[in-house]
C-alpha cells in the first residue's frame, strides 16, 4: 500500500513515484545482491581460480574503474575509443587478475543480466497484450522466429554477422506478424494467439533443425546448437556492446509504456471506451517486447522459461501493476540469469552447459508449482 | 461549454423542422449486426438521447438493447446510418476526443484483482492524458469528485479483488465518472446486484445528471426500475424501436404484453407502477 495511505487524499498511484513501494524496493534490492554475489562468484571461479577477496579487489580496481579509457575500450570498443578519445598510445597495462576479471569475466555478467532483462519484461509486455499469462516470446514464435534468423545468417549469409541484433528483431518481428495473422479473426483472442504462436514456432523449429543439414562443418552446428539452446559460453564486451542500445530503448519504452499496459488489463473495451486505440497500443507494445527478446535472443540465444516465470514471480509479489511488475523484472530477470549461468559455467567445471538448459530446468519444475497452486492459470 | 449554443441553433431550427428534438446523441437509419449474426440485430430509423436527460433503453433479453448501446459509443460499427455526437457524426471524433465526450460502462468489466479502487478510477482520467503525462492537478480533482460522487471513499485503498459486486460496481461507476464526460452511456449497470446497491448505483446516476447536468442513456433490465428513475424510455422489440416517450406515456399493459410478454397491471401514482402478473 501506498506511504500516505492515511491521508487519504492523492494517496498512492498517480504521485510521481508513489507507485514505489515496499515490497517492490526490496524484492529489487534482494535481486542487486543476488546479482553481486553471483556475478562474484561467476568471476573468481574457472581455469583460473582466485579468491573471492581476490576477485572482489579485481572488480573494483581503480586502475580500470577510474581509467576512461579503459571503460571506453569496453563500452565502445577500441576503434571507436580512439576514435572518439583521440588516445593513441597502448591502453595501461593491468594485473593479471584484473585483466581477466575485466576481459573474460566479467561481460559474461553483465549480459547475463541485459538477457534477463530484455527476456522478462518482453515476456511482461507479451502477457499483457495478449491478456494471457502464459504467453512469452518463446510461445508467441518471436524467439523461433529470431533463432530461425540468426541460423540462416550463420549457415548461409555469413557475411551479415555484425547485424546479428536487428537480423534477430526482423526474424522475431516477421513470425509474431506472422502469429497475429493467423490468430486474426475480427480480432485476437488469447487462447488463438497461444495456439497460432505453437503452430509457427513448431514450424521455425522444423525449419531450424533441418538448417543443420546445411551446414558445412562441425563447428558451425555446434554454435547453432548453442544458439538454439541459448548460452553465455564466450560472450565478450562485443556482446554487451551489441545488445546495450536495443536494450537501453527497450526498457524506456517498456517503463514508459506501463500505464497502457495498465489500461489493456482492464479488458479491450473499457481500454477502448477510454479512448485507447487499442489494436495500435497492442502492436507497439508487441514492437517493444519484439526488440526486448531480440536484443536478448542476438547475444545469447534462445534461452527459454525466462521470459515466462519471470513476470510470475514478479506478479506474486508485488501484484500486476504494470509498473511495479516491469521495474520488478528489470531486477528480477538479471537476478535469474546470473544465478542460472553461475550453473551453466561451474556446475559441471570444466564442462560448460548452455545457460538454456540450467533456465528449463528451474523454469520446468516452477510451472509446474504455479499449475498446481493456482486455479485459474491463463488470466492475467 | 457547446451546450448553450447548440441549443440556440437547435431553437431557430425548432421552427422550421418542427418536430426536432435536442438530441444530446442522435441514431439515424442504423443497422447493426455482428460478424457472427446473419441477419441484423438492430435496425431502426432515429433514436433520439435528449441532452440533459435520463434514458432508459428497455426491453426482453436479445431486444438489441445492448447492441444498440454499444454502436452509440462507437464500439460497434453500424452496417448503415450514422450516429451523431453534438451534430457531429463519431467517426468525425479521434479516439481520445470521443472518450472525453463520452462516457460507457460496459456490462461486463475485468477487473484486475491487485488494482486498487483509487488506482482504477484514475485510469478514467487517460483521455485526458497524454502518452507520457503525469496527472495534474485537474485530473486529481476529478478523481476526487468521481470517488465522493460514487460514495467509494472508504473503499479507495482496498483492492478489486476484496470488493463485493456491488462495491465493484460502484468502483466501476466512479471510474467512468472521472472520465467527466457530457454523455453517459450504461450498460446493465444494475444487473447482479443486490437492492441496495441496485438504488446506490441509480441514484448515483440522477445525481450525476442534476448536479452536473450530464445526459445519461442506461439499459435496464428492470423495466419497474427504468420507470421509476428515467426521465425517457425507449422500449426496443426485436431490434426495432416499439415505442419512445416518457414514462407514464410508455409504460402501459399493451406494452407490457407486447413487448415483455407479461400481463400486468400497471397503476399511474402518477408515475407507472408495475404489478406483473403472469407470463403470456
Amino acid at each position: 500500500m501506498s506511504g500516505d495511505a492515511g491521508t487519504g487524499r492523492f494517496a498512492g498511484g498517480e504521485r510521481l513515484l508513489g507507485w514505489v513501494d515496499a515490497t517492490l524496493v526490496s524484492v529489487c534490492l534482494s535481486s542487486v545482491l543476488i546479482v553481486i554475489l553471483g556475478g562474484l562468484v561467476q568471476v573468481s571461479f574457472g581455469s583460473y581460480s582466485m579468491t573471492l577477496g581476490q576477485a572482489w579487489r579485481a572488480v573494483l580496481d581503480t586502475a580500470v574503474l577510474f581509467d576512461p579509457h579503459w571503460m571506453l575500450n569496453f563500452l565502445l570498443g577500441e576503434d571507436l575509443m580512439r576514435a572518439v578519445t583521440g588516445f593513441r598510445g597502448e591502453l595501461p597495462e593491468l594485473p593479471t587478475t584484473t585483466l581477466i576479471v575485466w576481459n573474460i569475466r566479467l561481460p559474461r555478467v553483465f549480459v547475463a543480466v541485459l538477457v534477463g532483462a530484455n527476456l522478462a519484461i518482453s515476456g511482461a509486455i507479451f502477457q499483457a497484450v495478449t491478456r494471457n499469462e502464459l504467453a512469452s516470446p518463446y510461445i508467441l514464435g518471436v524467439s523461433s522466429g529470431a533463432g530461425l534468423a540468426i541460423l540462416l545468417t550463420l549457415v548461409v549469409f555469413s557475411g551479415l554477422a555484425p547485424f546479428l541484433p536487428l537480423i534477430a528483431a526482423f526474424g522475431g518481428a516477421l513470425a509474431f506478424l506472422l502469429v497475429y495473422v493467423i490468430a486474426w479473426q475480427n480480432g485476437t483472442s488469447p487462447v488463438r494467439l497461444v495456439l497460432a504462436g505453437v503452430i509457427v514456432s513448431t514450424v521455425f523449429q522444423s525449419l531450424q533443425t533441418g538448417l543443420f543439414f546445411f551446414a558445412d562443418d562441425l563447428a558451425v552446428v555446434q554454435s547453432a546448437i548453442a544458439w538454439t539452446t541459448g548460452s553465455l559460453t564466450g560472450v565478450d564486451w562485443e556482446q554487451v556492446r551489441l545488445a546495450l542500445p536495443s536494450t537501453t530503448l527497450a526498457v524506456v519504452l517498456a517503463v514508459l509504456g506501463a500505464r497502457q499496459l495498465n489500461v489493456l488489463l482492464l479488458g479491450e473495451q473499457t481500454a477502448r471506451s477510454l479512448g485507447m486505440s487499442v489494436e495500435r497500443t497492442r502492436f507497439m507494445l508487441s514492437g517493444v517486447a519484439i526488440l526486448a527478446a531480440s536484443a536478448a535472443i542476438a547475444v545469447a540465444g534462445i534461452v527459454g522459461f525466462v521470459g515466462l516465470i519471470v513476470p510470475h514471480v514478479v506478479r506474486n509479489l508485488v501484484g500486476s501493476d504494470y509498473k511495479r511488475l516491469t521495474v520488478g523484472c528489470l531486477f528480477v530477470g538479471p537476478a535469474l540469469m546470473v544465478v542460472a549461468d553461475v550453473g551453466a559455467r561451474l556446475a559441471l567445471n570444466p564442462v560448460q552447459v548452455p545457460v538454456g538448459i540450467v533456465t528449463g530446468l528451474i523454469g520446468g519444475p516452477y510451472f509446474l508449482y504455479l499449475m498446481r497452486k493456482q486455479q485459474n492459470l491463463g488470466d492475467v | 461549454m457547446a451546450k448553450s449554443e447548440h441549443e440556440h441553433t437547435s431553437a431557430t431550427t425548432d421552427g422550421e423542422q418542427g418536430e426536432e428534438r435536442d438530441g444530446a446523441l442522435v441514431g439515424d437509419g442504423l443497422t447493426l449486426s455482428y460478424p457472427t449474426s446473419e441477419r441484423p440485430v438492430v435496425e431502426c430509423d432515429r433514436i433520439d438521447i435528449p441532452r440533459g436527460e435520463i434514458t432508459a433503453l428497455v426491453g426482453p433479453n436479445g431486444s438489441g438493447k445492448s447492441t444498440l448501446l454499444k454502436s452509440l459509443a462507437k464500439q460497434l460499427t453500424p452496417d448503415s446510418g450514422s450516429v451523431l455526437l453534438d451534430g457531429k457524426t463519431i467517426q468525425e471524433y479521434d479516439d481520445k476526443e470521443f472518450a472525453r465526450e463520452l462516457g460507457l460502462l460496459s456490462q461486463e468489466n475485468e477487473s484486475p484483482g491487485s488494482l486498487t479502487v483509487e488506482e482504477l478510477v484514475y485510469h478514467g482520467r487517460y483521455p485526458h492524458r497524454g502518452f507520457f503525462e503525469q496527472a495534474g492537478e485537474e485530473d486529481h480533482a476529478a478523481v476526487e469528485r468521481a470517488i465522493d460522487l460514487a460514495g467509494v471513499d472508504h473503499l479507495r485503498e482496498k483492492t478489486l479483488g476484496n470488493l463485493s459486486g456491488g462495491q465493484k460496481q460502484l468502483a466501476w461507476i466512479a471510474m467512468v465518472l472521472a472520465q467527466d464526460t457530457d454523455v453517459l452511456l450504461l450498460d446493465e449497470p444494475t444487473t447482479f446486484l443486490d437492492l441496495h446497491h441496485q438504488l446506490r448505483v441509480m441514484e448515483t446516476v440522477r445525481q450525476l445528471n442534476e448536479r452536473r447536468d450530464v445526459t445519461v442513456a442506461v439499459v435496464l433490465h428492470d423495466i419497474a426500475q427504468a420507470a421509476r428513475f428515467a426521465d425517457y424510455l425507449i422500449a426496443l422489440k426485436d431490434g426495432e424501436v416499439y415505442d419512445w416517450g416518457p414514462p407514464r406515456e410508455v409504460v402501459t399493459e399493451d406494452l407490457l404484453a407486447d413487448v415483455f410478454r407479461v400481463e400486468a397491471a400497471v397503476n399511474y401514482t402518477p408515475d407507472p407502477e408495475i404489478v406483473p402478473k403472469h407470463s403470456l
